[in-house]
This record gives structure tokens, sequence and C-alpha cells, in this order.
């Protein structure tokens, strides 16, 4: 049972900066939670706080109701992957592996036992001669992980692992460690700023921009429901049109749509899959581009005033550049002072 | 239009053929100065002290200036003093540079860049300034002296003209080279791969020993391999600070020369401090390739 618990943490770096505004978070027992953000948004502090490597300016932290605020990174339960896998290229892989149990004056047969179980479980049984120049990108990796799992860490924190690799080797891996963990139920926080990433490993997602939470959900949750236009225009394609709502209707532009909030300006989100096209005689928008990705398309719409939307559609052969088109959103939100306040 | 194309294509292969005697020629300065004022007195010194010329005119194979140098108990003093100043000197450099430069490493703000410019300082001080100066604070009668007076304190034993007075100097001299050398090879280590070893529980002591160590080992070889060779064959220093007897090699060859007036004498020390200097060398060598082959 292992639960991380952050309360109200600050952080403030010299010259006033907020890289993280008191921000809070529970993680439970074995949940795998995302903390996903653009560069800036404070992701990479809050892990080096709870992984000892920055003092909170003011907050909180606790693992399993033991106040680690103050302690250092080699006397707290936690394991951090870094981006750079941060591998001792003096050692060979078995002797990274065995570093952290050497400190803790482990024997030498239990140690062969652990590094060689836990080199079998990362896929790499009979690396352990290696030297990590030897190993590609992804290996070198997999050496990380499995030099902090080694050390059975109650939290493993997770730093943009998967960043210096290719998009081949990112999917598989990712699909790997989420396995990793679910088989080990570890309780794992991990940082990236590809929504991809966070959409396909999270049990749960921290949407960050400066410093703050943005909101915080199930992935399906937070890609359908987005609370913020922060967060509708930070996960996933989303179209998201400025305009005027006007005795119950939203207009911008030549394009209009049915919406029951109060007059006054508002930001209206719609998901590129729930705006369907029809080739109009009086049309709202016309097509500038289709890009054919074979399983579906891609059309880019401009308005009159030069907006760019964009849509998917099932058969992109059916629209050319040039073409006049209506737009028929099926799912909308509407934003208003930073809030959503209309879902459809 | 095929003729720009041919031209175009030309011009690279002109260009290359251009810079090659350019090249060479910037090679061939310093090559020819090296064989010039190096290896060919080298070359000379050693035959000319094992190569002798008697009172008749006959040149035959004599190793007897070797044989004096090594059996004369005053030549083998000044060869002791020369390698002990050299290992204490090395010794220090390294327990005094090591921590300026992880402090200069792992240190941000202000603070840091001052100290980084007090341990470069000594570079720009040229040797006999720097040996007058400590003259002046040290010797007798000296800075330290007048204050320990002032306060009514006796007078400090003065390493001026002792084993010790070179030590000093020569130490001082050599930090800022030993330092640049060793903050240039903690650079190559990364920030993460400290913090990962703290984070499987190693503490300072064990981050500086396991991590830090192993990785600026090349660093230490080239620092301490630059000062020793330095240091062994330094003249000024020895010269000015150190006591008369027993010498350090460099003064002992120039007295050897000028005041004995024993130019094979001079040359067969010259020999020695340049073998000494070849041991030093082939010792740097072999460590650095079973480094690197590590």
């Amino acid at each position: 049972m292992s639960v991380l618990h952050i309360a109200e943490v600050t952080k403030t770096f010299s010259g006033g900066t907020h890289a993280v505004n008191s921000f809070s978070l529970d993680v439970a027992d074995g949940e795998l939670v995302c903390l996903l953000g653009p560069s800036g948004s404070g992701k990479s502090t809050l892990l080096r706080m709870v992984g000892g490597f920055e003092q909170p300016t003011s907050g909180r932290i606790t693992i399993d109701g033991e106040d680690v605020t103050h302690l250092p990174p080699e006397r707290r339960p936690t394991g951090m992957v870094f981006q750079s896998h941060a591998l001792w290229t003096h050692m060979n892989v078995f002797k990274n592996l065995a570093f952290g149990l050497k400190l803790r004056r482990m024997p030498a047969a239990e140690i062969r036992e652990k590094v060689e179980a836990v080199l079998e479980l990362v896929g790499l049984a009979g690396y352990g001669d290696r030297m990590t120049n030897q190993l590609s990108g992804g290996q070198q990796q997999r050496v990380a992980l499995a030099r902090s799992l080694v050390l059975e860490p109650k939290i493993l924190l997770l730093d943009e692992p998967f960043a210096s690799l290719d998009q081949h080797l990112r999917e598989r891996l990712r699909e790997e460690v989420r396995d990793i963990q679910q088989r080990l139920g570890i309780t794992t926080l991990f940082v990236t700023h590809g929504q991809d990433e966070a959409l396909s490993m999270a049990d749960r997602i921290v949407v960050m921009a400066n410093g703050k939470t943005e909101q915080i959900g199930r992935p399906d949750v937070v890609y359908r429901d987005p609370k913020t236009p922060f967060v509708a225009g930070f996960i996933g394609t989303m179209n998201l049109v400025e305009g005027e709502v006007k005795n119950g209707h939203f207009a911008r532009s030549d394009f209009s749509f049915p919406l029951s909030i109060a007059d006054g300006p508002a930001t209206l989100a719609i998901r590129p899959e729930a705006l369907d096209l029809t080739v109009s005689e009086t049309p709202k928008a016309k097509v500038h581009r289709v890009t054919d990705y074979g399983s579906h398309g891609l059309v880019d719409l401009d308005l009159a005033d030069g907006t760019r939307l964009k849509s998917m559609v099932a058969h992109p052969d059916l629209f050319r550049t040039g073409q006049g088109v209506d737009l028929e959103p099926r799912a909308v939100a509407a934003y208003r002072n930073n809030q959503q306040i209309f879902r459809s | 239009m095929s003729e720009f194309v041919e031209r175009a294509v030309s011009v690279p292969a002109e260009t290359a053929a251009g810079r090659r005697p350019i090249g060479l020629l910037l090679v061939a300065i310093p090559v020819f100065l090296v064989i010039w004022l190096v290896i060919w007195p080298a070359i000379n010194a050693i035959s000319r002290t094992i190569w002798r010329t008697d009172a008749d005119g006959n040149s035959s194979f004599d190793l007897s200036s070797y044989a004096f140098f090594f059996s004369d108990r005053y030549s083998l003093d000044n060869l002791a003093i020369t390698l002990w100043t050299t290992l204490v000197c090395a010794v220090l450099l390294l327990v005094i540079c090591l921590p300026i430069a992880l402090y200069l490493r792992f240190s941000h703000g202000r603070l840091p860049a001052y100290v980084q410019a007090l341990a470069i300082l000594p570079m720009f001080v040229p040797s006999i300034i720097l040996a007058f100066a400590f003259i002046r604070v040290l010797g007798p009668n000296g800075m330290v002296d007048i204050l320990l007076n002032a306060v009514g304190l006796p007078k400090i034993r003065t390493p001026y003209l002792t084993p010790w007075g070179p030590v000093i100097g020569l130490v001082w001299d050599n930090i800022p080279l030993t330092v640049l050398i060793l903050l240039s090879g903690l650079g190559s280590v990364a920030n993460q791969s400290i913090e990962a070893a703290r984070d499987v529980g190693a503490n300072t002591l064990r981050v500086f020993w396991h991590i830090i160590l192993p990785r600026i080992s090349n660093s230490i070889l080239v620092a301490l391999s630059f000062s020793v060779l330095g240091i062994f064959s330094s003249f000024t220093l020895p010269y000015l600070l150190g006591p008369a007897s027993p010498e350090m090699l460099g003064p002992f060859m120039q007295r050897t020369l000028r005041d004995v007036q024993d130019p094979i004498g001079a040359m067969t020390q010259a020999v020695v401090a340049f073998g000494f200097c070849i041991l030093f060398g082939l010792f740097y060598v072999r460590s650095v390739a079973k480094n690197r082959g590590k």
C-alpha cells in the first residue's frame, strides 16, 4: 500500500517565478498518474520535488503517511527514471543495477538474484555484462527503468522517459512500462508533454499550466469533457472559435450555431471528429486543404474572416480545395471567463 | 549551363587542393621548431654525454658522466629533492584543486564566479613576481612576521630557502591550470547521473567516490601530468625560493653549467631529467589508454 499525498505545494525560484503554485494531488496505491502540460508548466519541477531533488517553498509531501518534504533523495522511498537515462557509463549493466543494492549492504548472492530477475522483467536477460554504451536507446531506457525497479521503491517517478526515443520505440516501450507497472502494482507518477502517452498509459491525467492544475480526471473524461479552453486546446486536436452569443445563437463570421447561454463573448470548442461537413450552395466555409490519411481524412476549412477549422471525415475524396461547405457540429462545449459554461 | 555546373563542381576540389599546402605549412612551422629546439638538442646532448672525446682527440663510448651522477651523493640528493618536491606538489595540487573544481562545478551564483577568477589569477602573475611576493609575505621580516610582531607573537619559521619554499610557490603557480583541467573534466559529469546516484541511495561521499571520480580520472591524470612535467623541470621558483643545498635539478643544471663550467655534467643532468619526464609521460599515456579501453 503506497499512497502519495501532495498538499498545497508551491515552488518559487529566485526572481519570484512560481514554477508550481499551490498544487495538491493524491495518488492512490498502484495508480499511474500522468502530469501533462507544455514546457514550463511546472510538471518536472513537481516530480523533482517528489523525488527530493528540489525543495518546496511551501506545502507538504507524504508517502504512506510519512512526511518526506525535507528528506534528501537518498532517504526517500522513490525511484526516478530520467529523460536522459542517466546511466553510469563507467559501469556495465549489472553494476548499474547492483549499485543501489550494494549501498544497502545486501549480500552478493541476493544482489545477483535481484538484478537477474529485474533484467528478465524488462526483457534484458543476459545483458548484465554489456557496457551501457553498447546498448540501443530503448535498451538504455529499460536499464534505467530496471535500476529504479530493482530497489522496489514505493513510488516510481518517470520524467519524460521516452522523449529521446523514436516514435515506434516510444509506443512499444510505453506499452511495456504500463504492463510492468500494472504487474508490480507500483504507484507511479509520470511526467510527459505527449498527450498520446498520457491518454494511453494513465489511470488519471493531471493537466498543468503555469504551475497550476487545469484539470484532473480519467483520460477519456479529460478528452471528452475539457473543463477549460486550455485543456480543450491542449488535449487532442480541437477547433476553438472565439465568437459572440446573441439571442441564443453563437456567431463567428458566416458560421452560427444555436447555443442556449447568456449573451456575451464565448469560445466554442468542437472536436474535428464532431464537425460534419456537407457540400452546400450557401456555404459557411471554404475547403482550404484535404489530407487523406488512409483510414480517414482531415479537411482544413476557412471561415469568411479567415478563421481556420478542421474536420475529420470518413471519405476525404468527396471534398476538394475551394469547395463551399456547410458546417454541422454534433457536440460542442462553450467557455467563458476560462470556465466551461455549456456542453452538449 | 553545363559549364556552370562544371565550374561549381570544380571549385571545392580546387579549394581543398589549395588548402593542403597551407595546412602542411602551418603544421611544418611547429614541427620544425620542435625538431630544432627540442629533438635535435636532446639527441645532441645524449650523444655528447655517451660519445666523449678525450684530451688526445679520440672519441669513444663513455658512460662515466652518468656513473658519476648516480654515484655522487650531492647529485642524488638533488634528484631526490626534485622528486620529493614534484610528488608533494602533485599531492597538494590534487588536494587543493579538486575541492575548488568541485565547488565551481556544482555551485551557482556570483560567489563561484569570484572564486574562479581568484583561482585563475596566478596564471597571469609571472613566476618572478610571485617569488618576490612570497619573500615579502613569508620571508624573514616579511608581512606575516610584521603582523605577528604587531600583536606580540613570535616570528614564523619561514619556508623561504627551505624545500617548502619551492613547494608553496610551485603549487600556487600550478593551481590555475590544474583547476581548469579538472573543471573541464567535471563538465562531462552530467547532473542527472549524479541525481540518479542520489536517487538509489548514495550520499555525497559515495557519489564522489563511485560516480564523479571514475568519470574524471583521465582529467586528473592530464592535470597531474602537466603539473608534474612542469614542476620537475622548473627553474625560476626553486632558484629564487629553494635552499642552496640540496637543490632541484633546474638550478643544479644552471649552476653546473655557469658556475662549475661543466657542460657535460649539466647535459647529463638534463638527460636524466628528460628520462624521468619521459617516464611520467609513458605512465600518463598508458593510464589514459587503459581508461579509454575500459
